[in-house]
């Protein structure tokens, strides 16, 4: 069952929600004079439907609120009764059509504006002006001749549809902040406090089916005499798949702190979450597992902390065809974690590999002609057995990432087989790499 | 007869701690297969173990460890590299069939401790398929800075799980901890063409199997070709 409270003033509206809110968390406000909401539960609580309208009667009468009440098995036809008759209608259930009768049809437009006008000139063509009228046809030959919005319609007329609220969703507040009596200058102790509040952020948005993708923190910093306003230290970490464990997030932000810590201790903090559509991936059944996402982060992170964020992620070839040019980005679980591409020639041999010098070693080599007859460099020594070359490559060279190089590649009697390149227009010699 | 009966069901029953120790569930998880690597390992790598790959400059480890590398990726697992001395060519792992958006690359900068913590959280992270610890070229003042105890953790973080550990290096490192380890030498480089119109096709080398998870079987020793 739901009650609807309608007031001529729109006004009137603040004063109306606060009185349904009296009655149920859950109220529909269609319009600033219009307000729905379920009683059902009421029924344990004061008691039959005739005792509840007394009850909102009293209330609103209280609290000098001039409005009509009606109480139907559905918010539409309970809507319908509130804007149309006056003081306080009740409808059994089964019985909405013949309260409904009366009203005419023009009522019906102006509750649901989103229906077309040309279908009331239609129906007023055909001479029904009551809802009784459209009730009286059959629904299928309304179906026939006017379509969807047709039957929706007569069922409107006939207080024949259920459907639940539309309750708007509460605005949550994702942003946490904590002042401090005192300012802490350790990381452990403000762990501790950001821990508390990254578990409420974290609380609210599993309530709201909600991860977070970016986390940010402002740090209020305590005042020294040498600066009498210190600025906040303020920091971002943007996650590369939304997370809701305040555990995993606590970490990251961690190691953040530990590798950029604030200057001055801290006497407040304001930690805020953007939320985001959880990530929900469903393992195919003859998939290779993969590492969880969360604690993946987590344990890049810490290589990261260790070895520096450059250092560590997944390599990108670079559309260019200049040597060794590549880009480190972080790993994109769903890209990794789509089914592989099936190569039958994948597999069935060998492909010689290479291993790079970074920086190239600087090589003394001697020539004989234009070919190296031997090579000098650190660590590595010997004659050139056969070498094939020159391979004469250069590009880019509108920007400063220009390059022209000729390389060979050199046999040693070391046993080792070597790409060498000469550096042009400069004549300088490198050994970029070992083929291994 | 009864007493004997009684005898047997209690020895049946209790046994004595040596050979408890030695009832080790074995894993569950397919091999990886490598076809280019039948001769040498028909039955492909067994997860959850160490597998090494050691060889002097030029004898084919590094392609050897791409070519497992590109197996396990093109299976759809991810994996790990993790490079002591910054040698790893990405455009050259691509080219071996690696495919590097399923791949995390670690770049230590030669420093050896951080690349073994590096393999130590990985490995327990969990979930990646084939972790490489490439360790070629470093000195041995460096190598013998590893605690023999490293190798044993590594094992115990890898056994019972779908990960294999692979380790690239100039000599075997991990000792008794390494369920399988291959040696390669240089055998013969080819070229196409006549000289000085040279043109390098590829290499062969010798892959000797120096260990194996059952001693049973003979170790085989084969030739490899490695083209461009």
């Amino acid at each position: 069952m739901y009650a609807c409270v309608y007031v001529a003033d729109p006004q009137a509206g603040q004063q109306l929600l606060a009185l349904a809110l009296e009655f149920s968390p859950a109220v529909e406000q269609a319009s600033p004079e219009t307000a729905v909401f379920p009683i059902g539960a009421l029924r344990t609580l004061i008691g039959s439907p005739y005792q509840i309208a007394s009850e909102i009667c009293r209330l609103g009468h209280e609290r000098k609120l001039e409005a009509n009440l009606a109480i139907a098995s559905n918010p539409d036809t309970a809507i319908l009764l509130a804007r149309h008759f006056s003081g306080v209608t009740l409808v059994s259930a089964g019985e909405e059509h013949l309260k409904l009768a009366p009203i005419p049809l023009q009522s019906l437009f102006a509750y649901d504006t989103t229906l077309d006008p040309v279908l009331l000139e239609i129906l007023q063509r055909w001479g029904l002006k009551t809802c009784e009228d459209l009730a009286g046809l059959p629904e299928r030959g309304v179906a026939e001749r006017l379509g969807k919005p047709g039957v929706y319609l007569r069922r409107l007329a006939c207080g024949a549809i259920d459907r639940p609220l539309r309750v708007p969703a509460p605005v949550t507040n994702y942003e946490e902040r904590v002042e401090l009596e005192h300012a802490l200058h350790l990381l452990e102790p403000l762990l501790f406090l950001l821990g508390r509040a990254l578990g409420e952020l974290c609380s609210r948005l599993r309530s709201q089916s909600r991860a977070a993708r970016v986390l940010g923190a402002r740090f209020d910093l305590e005042e020294d005499t040498q600066r009498l306003r210190a600025n906040p230290y303020c920091c971002e970490l943007e996650f590369p798949v939304p997370l809701d464990q305040a555990q995993t997030i606590l970490k990251l932000l961690q190691l953040h702190l530990e590798r950029h810590p604030p200057e001055a201790p801290v006497t407040a903090f304001t930690l805020r979450v953007d939320p985001v559509e959880p990530r929900r991936i469903q393992g195919g059944m003859f998939l290779p597992p993969t590492p969880p996402a969360d604690k993946l982060q987590v344990t890049l992170a810490r290589i990261a902390a260790m070895v520096g964020q450059e250092n560590a992620g997944t390599p990108m070839l670079l559309n260019t065809h200049r040597p060794d040019a590549f880009q480190m980005t972080g790993l994109n679980m769903d890209a990794a974690g789509k089914s592989p591409n099936a190569r039958p020639e994948a597999g069935q041999k060998i492909r010689l590999a290479m291993r790079l010098f970074r920086p190239a070693l600087a090589a003394r080599i001697r020539l004989a002609g234009t070919a190296p007859k031997a090579v000098t460099a650190v660590g590595i020594k010997g004659t050139v057995l056969r070498c094939a070359g020159p391979w004469k490559t250069s590009g880019e060279w509108w920007t400063s990432t220009s390059w022209a190089r000729e390389e060979w590649d050199v046999a040693l009697d070391d046993g080792g087989l070597y790409r060498i390149y000469c550096k042009l227009p400069v004549v300088k010699w490198y050994i970029d790499g070992v083929y291994d | 007869m009864a007493n004997t009966s009684g005898l047997l069901r209690y020895e049946e029953f209790f046994k004595p701690g040596s050979s408890l120790a030695r009832e080790r569930p074995e894993p569950k998880f397919p091999a990886l297969l490598l076809p280019a690597l039948n001769p040498l390992l028909a039955n492909g790598l067994c997860r959850g173990t160490i597998a090494e790959v050691s060889g002097q400059r030029s004898s084919g480890r590094t392609s050897v460890a791409m070519h497992i590398l590109a197996q396990a990726t093109a299976c759809g697992e991810i994996c790990a590299v993790i490079d002591l001395y910054n040698n790893f060519y990405p455009a050259s792992a691509q080219a071996a069939g690696v495919e590097l958006n399923r791949l995390i690359w670690v770049r230590c900068r030669g420093n050896a401790e951080h690349a073994i913590r590096a393999t130590d959280l990985l490995l327990h992270a969990g979930g990646f398929g084939v972790v490489l610890l490439d360790l070629c070229d470093a000195p041995a003042r460096v190598l013998n800075r590893i605690p023999l105890s490293y190798w044993y953790r590594f094992r115990r973080a890898v056994e019972h799980t779908p990960a294999i550990l692979l380790l690239c290096a100039d000599s075997p490192q991990a000792k008794s901890c390494a369920s399988y380890s291959i040696e390669l030498k240089p055998k013969v480089f080819y070229w196409t063409g006549k000289a000085p119109f040279l043109l390098l096709r590829g290499m062969e080398a010798i892959a000797m199997l120096r260990r194996i998870r059952s001693l049973s079987v003979a170790l085989p020793v084969s030739s490899l070709q490695v083209m461009v």
